[in-house]
Parts: C-alpha cells; sequence; structure tokens
C-alpha cells in the first residue's frame, strides 16, 4: 500500500475500530485482513519482541528458529559470545536458510545454491569462490542476512526491526522496576526447563493479546472449574486459589501490565499473618519460584521499594505488550511443598484468524533438579496444552474470531467500561500507573491505548 | 541442568527382550485392553478409565522438535504436553467428572481413536509388558465441519493384576512439532 493511503486508512480505521471516549474495540479488528497487514508492519515489525532465552543457546553456534510476527528468525550464539538475530531468508533468492528448528552450526549454509552465512548473520561466501557467483554489484558485506536489533533482558531475548526507536529499558518504562522482580532478580537468573511447546489457535492474535493484560475478571468464570475442584478437595492452598484472587493491585506502563495479589488473600496458610513486618512476611512467603536458599540473593538484588512490593503483593500475572503473557504464580508441588509455575508464553499471528502459542517454562538456575522438574509438572498441569487453567482461554479465542466473521457480529464492541482509577497507596512506589482493589478493566484498556498508539506511530 | 526426557519409558531397541508373537494370547490381550482403553475415552467413560491407571503412572508427551536428519535421535525435548503421574492425572479426571464448568470439553469433542501396528516386548518383570502402538486420532466440537486430527506413537508400559492390564507409563509422541489442535482437554 503506498504510504499516503496506508497513513489514511489507518486513520480512519483507528477511530472506526476503537472508541476512546467509550472504551469500545469493534469486533471488526478481529478479522480485517488490511488491519492485519499493518498489523504486521506497525507493531511485529516495530516492538520489542520476546522470542527466547539466553539458556536455550548457551554454546558458540547454538541457534533457535523463532518467529517476529510472521517471519522466521535464526537467533545463534556467535564467535563474539553475543546473542545475534537474523531474518532466516537467504538474501540470494529468498530460500529459508536454516531447515530445523534448533541445533548447533558454526555455519549456516543455504541448501539451494550454498551461499554460507555466519552465526551473526554475516555473509561468507558463495561456492566456488574464485567465480564470485555473488556478483560484483554488491560487497560481501552488503549481503548479509537481515540482522535484528536485539537486547537481552534477564536472560529473555529480545528482537525488533525498528533500528532507530527505543532501547528497551524505554520501551519498558516504569514496568522495568516491577519485572526486574520476576526477570533479573537473583545471581544466576532463570533457565528454561527445555524447548517449549507450540500450538496453533484459530484465533486472532489480540484475543489472547489484550487478555494477557491483567483480565483477572474471568477466572471467576471460565476457570470456575479449577476453583471449585480446589474447594472440593478440602484444600484452600491449591494453585487456583491464586487465580480467583479479585483483590490485588494491578499495575500499568506502556501497555505492559502485571497483577500483585497478597499472599494473606490467597492462601490459608498465610490469612491473619497481616500484622507480620514486611521482612517476616517475605521470609514467610518467598514470590514464586524463590526458594528459601534463594531468598538472601533476592534480598541483595532487590531495593528496599522492590523488597517491600514483593512482602506486600507480589506481581504474579501480567503481560508485554504486544504479545507476551507472564505467569509467575504459586503452585502446589508434587511432593505437597507450595512451590511454583514459572511461564511465558508469547502470541505469534499467523494471519487474522490463527495465531501459534508458544510456551515456555523456567526455573531459577539455583533451583535443585528435583524441584526444577515438580515445577516442570507444576507448570505443564496448569499451563500451556493440557493445563487445567489454559485449555480453558484456548476454548474462547477462537469464538470471538469467529463471532466477527458474521457481518452483524462484527458490529458488535469490546467493552472496557469497568474502571477503577489510578489509587496509588501510600507505600506503594510511585513507579507505573497503580490500580489497587478488585481487578477492572483499566490496564486491559491501556494495553488498547498502546496498540493504538502504535498503529498510527506514523500515521 | 539434568532434567529427564520423557521419551526414556521404553527400553532401547537392542536392549529389548523376546517379542511377544501376533496373534499369541498375551498379544491379542494388549489389544484387547487398547481398544477397550479407546472405547473408555471416546465414551468419556473417565471413572473405567481412571481405574485401569496404575497408581505408580507416569504419562507424558515430550514436545518434538525439528532437527536435521543427523540429530534425529535428539527429537524430542525435556518439556512435554504432558507430565503427568497418578495424583495429577486423577485432578483432571475430577475436573471433568465433578464440576458442571469444565469449559473446554463442555460441549464436549467428538473422538475417535484408532490404535493400530501393536508390537509387544517381554520385560525384566514377568507382570509387565512393552508396547509400542500408533494412535489416529480425529476430534471433532460443535458445528465445525472440519477435524481435527493427530497422529502419535505410544510408548506404553502395561502391567498385569489381578483385574486386568494397567497403565503403569506412557509417552506419547505426537508427529507435529506446532499441534493443529488449541489444547489436549482430551487424553491421548
Ligand atoms: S537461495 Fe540461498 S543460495 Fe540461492
Ligand atoms: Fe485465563
Amino acid at each position: 500500500m503506498k504510504m499516503e493511503a496506508r497513513d489514511a486508512y489507518l486513520k480512519q480505521a483507528m477511530s472506526q475500530f476503537i472508541d476512546v471516549e467509550n472504551r469500545e474495540v469493534s469486533v471488526a479488528a478481529l478479522h480485517d485482513q488490511q488491519l492485519y497487514e499493518l498489523e504486521l508492519e506497525n507493531i511485529f515489525a516495530k516492538a520489542w519482541l520476546m522470542i527466547g532465552h539466553d539458556s536455550e543457546i548457551p554454546n558458540t553456534g547454538d541457534y533457535v528458529v523463532r518467529l517476529m510476527g510472521e517471519d522466521q528468525v535464526i537467533v545463534a550464539r556467535a564467535a563474539d559470545g553475543q546473542v545475534h538475530v537474523s531474518l532466516n531468508v537467504c538474501p540470494h533468492r529468498a530460500m529459508h536458510v536454516c531447515l530445523a528448528d534448533s541445533g548447533n552450526a558454526r555455519v549456516h549454509k543455504c541448501i539451494y545454491h550454498g551461499w554460507a552465512f555466519r552465526p551473526d548473520g554475516s555473509f561468507i561466501g558463495a561456492p566456488v569462490e574464485r567465480e564470485q557467483m555473488h556478483g560484483n554489484i554488491k560487497t560481501k558485506e552488503q549481503l548479509g542476512l537481515k540482522k535484528a536489533r536485539v537486547q537481552v533482558y534477564g536472560g529473555l531475548i529480545f528482537a525488533t526491526w525498528n533500528h532507530d526507536g527505543p532501547d528497551l529499558e524505554e520501551w519498558l518504562g516504569d514496568m522495568k522496576f516491577y519485572f526486574d522482580m520476576l526477570f533479573d532478580r537473583t545471581d544466576k537468573g532463570l533457565e528454561v526447563l527445555g524447548p517449549p511447546q507450540r500450538l496453533t489457535i484459530d484465533a486472532n492474535w489480540k484475543t489472547a493479546g489484550e487478555q494477557s493484560a491483567c483480565d483477572g475478571f474471568h477466572t471467576l468464570t471460565l476457570h470456575g472449574s479449577v476453583i471449585d475442584i480446589g474447594a472440593m478437595g478440602g484444600e484452600s492452598d491449591t494453585e487456583h486459589e491464586s487465580a480467583p484472587a479479585m483483590y490485588g493491585i494491578n499495575l500499568s506502563g506502556n501497555g505492559h501490565s502485571l497483577r500483585c495479589i497478597p499472599a494473606d488473600t490467597s492462601w490459608s496458610l498465610a490469612h491473619g499473618k497481616g500484622d507480620l513486618t514486611p521482612e517476616q512476611r517475605l521470609e514467610a512467603f518467598p514470590p514464586p519460584g524463590i526458594t528459601t536458599e534463594l531468598l538472601p540473593e533476592l534480598k541483595k538484588n532487590m531495593s528496599a521499594e522492590q523488597l517491600h512490593v514483593l512482602a506486600k503483593a507480589p506481581p504474579v500475572v501480567g503481560g508485554m505488550f504486544p504479545n507476551m503473557n507472564i505467569l509467575f504464580i504459586y503452585s502446589p508441588l508434587r511432593d505437597g511443598t507450595l512451590g511454583a509455575a514459572l511461564v511465558l508464553h508469547t502470541i505469534m499471528p499467523k494471519g487474522p484468524h490463527h495465531f501459534e502459542w508458544t510456551t515456555y517454562y523456567f526455573a531459577e538456575r539455583g533451583t535443585p533438579d528435583h524441584v526444577k522438574e515438580m515445577m516442570r509438572a507444576a507448570a505443564t498441569h496448569g499451563t500451556g496444552t493440557s493445563g487445567i487453567i489454559e485449555q480453558d482461554d484456548s476454548d474462547t479465542w477462537p469464538h470471538m474470531t469467529e463471532a466477527a466473521r458474521g457481518v452483524i457480529g462484527r458490529t458488535e464492541t469490546l467493552k472496557y467500561q469497568a474502571i477503577l482509577g489510578e489509587n496509588r497507596p501510600a507505600d506503594w512506589p510511585d513507579k507505573a500507573k497503580v490500580y489497587e482493589g478488585f481487578g477492572k478493566d483499566d490496564a486491559q484498556w491501556e494495553w488498547w491505548l498502546a496498540y493504538h498508539k502504535l498503529m498510527t506511530a506514523s500515521a | 541442568m539434568s532434567l529427564t526426557v520423557a521419551i526414556q519409558t521404553l527400553t532401547r531397541e537392542d536392549e529389548r527382550r523376546e517379542e511377544v508373537p501376533y496373534g499369541s494370547p498375551v498379544y491379542n490381550s494388549v489389544v484387547g485392553f487398547l481398544i477397550k482403553e479407546a472405547r473408555f475415552l471416546d465414551h468419556r467413560q473417565f471413572k473405567q478409565w481412571g481405574d485401569i491407571l496404575a497408581e505408580d503412572l507416569e504419562y507424558k508427551a515430550p514436545v518434538r522438535i525439528t532437527r536435521r536428519v543427523q540429530g534425529f535421535d535428539d527429537e524430542f525435548g525435556t518439556i512435554g504436553h504432558f507430565d503427568d503421574d497418578y495424583n495429577s492425572m486423577m485432578v483432571r479426571l475430577t475436573r471433568l467428572t465433578t464440576t458442571s464448568n469444565a469449559w473446554s470439553e463442555d460441549p464436549a469433542s467428538r473422538t475417535r481413536r484408532f490404535v493400530t501396528n501393536v508390537s509387544v516386548w517381554e520385560t525384566e518383570n514377568p507382570d509387565e509388558y512393552e508396547v509400542l502402538n500408533y494412535l489416529f486420532l480425529t476430534r471433532n466440537r460443535a458445528e465445525s465441519k472440519d477435524y481435527k486430527q493427530l497422529s502419535a506413537e505410544r510408548y506404553d508400559r502395561l502391567r498385569m493384576t489381578a483385574n486386568g492390564f494397567q497403565l503403569a507409563r506412557r509417552s506419547i509422541l505426537v508427529d507435529q512439532v506446532v499441534l493443529g489442535m488449541p489444547n489436549f482437554a482430551i487424553f491421548l
């Protein structure tokens, strides 16, 4: 689409799809092909996207192939020890250079005509060097794989095609203060427990995207069954108790969000411990994923303000705009102890009516192996493909998308009109937008505002 | 980190014991068990299915990875689509059988499990058999005209008890790297 036509379309589309005043989004936005193409350009080629973790590619030459929007990229550790992200498209004639989804290679050689590339994406040469089969119009420097901009934060690998845009720190803004409490809190950091689960959901990516921004409300009904069985078992400390805990603190900034839930509203063990000092509370209930052994490290790495948040109401679920979902939740383990499930999802679009849902499981590196295995089992049981919580989520998104196919259905709107409003408690850090109370639509609406802003950034 | 890979539920090919001949009484009773199990699951007889699970159950479905042919042995990850034991399986069954809001399977999928290519081996334990079998599953839901399909190889360990066979271990090796169905709210 021509630049002017595109911008004109976007202006018109954004006002047609998003009613800022009434906090409504047209259901048509879950269906429109033209809008989708522009999302690929304005969101997925502009945003910082989480595409993997440092611990997946520990050695030189290790690589995984991942998606950024609909583009495949090679995420590799090069000889310089750094992570490089290169488009998996041969500059010669567009063959995919990497055909496996992970492995180790010092040289990535295209199987079509044999052009070869280093893990950092640079061009080595074409076969029959003396015949100079890459021609003499472009230099070897010009013929490398297209490179994305990369930043590694807390081991998470972020990449973007926006070479001139904000750096990751600015992109995360005030929310980084809170994300540090999940991703950057121990000396050795997190590690993945294996390659991720991947599956296809017949739904528009935004259905899962907007939900990740603190839709706490749906847990009461959609996840009612897991609440019910928790009650039936006569155990109040099931992993699901943390889901329905509706009173807490929601945080939002730049479209990113987190939901902080105090341990004493969701765990009977913590009931009546409201009179503990923050220090004592932290000892009694370290945040999900932090074992007693790791507590000293946590205290060393976090500021006093951050420790206060962790003691009062640790962040447990949320999202990073545009397409990452976070669940760092308490969960009972096989041995009967209270442990955690540390889960990240990415939501990668595959056309307006499909997305690929990728699920990563983590543990702090300093966790004993047998605990990691129990955390992996707990995470698999609750979340991802067979998770008894999340299998219900994957049931709703296709229905919403199908609703958008009807010419009348798509005139309906998604509504974000339950407003709590910013109301930061006096003892809470003055960082990001803070909503204390029964979790409402505030953070989810902020997700749409971030979407609106990025979509119209060039318009 | 050295987490176990779920595929290691079957003895390596060169270490396997005697293969149970096709058509022998043991072979037939194994096939009969697999048919009965598929019937329980296709008909949502979860109580009956729960009864044929051993209490030391390991039930896994490792994620698949696309490797170059040279790395073919290395095709499965330590994370699974299932990572269950008996207790966690009972929680799944309780949710399905005792609640009225397990939405991912309400309305329920219409499933057919076609189980074929059954191979049976004796093990170090006279009451236990290793069973390799193929599963083809069709899943239809609501008014969808299309089927979600899945093919897999299952590595099972069956144990003979006073009440017949029980499933002690299952490792499901799904043929897809990226699953085509939105969840495993069903059992494989
Ligand atoms: S397309 Fe890659 S070498 Fe020709
Ligand atoms: Fe959910």
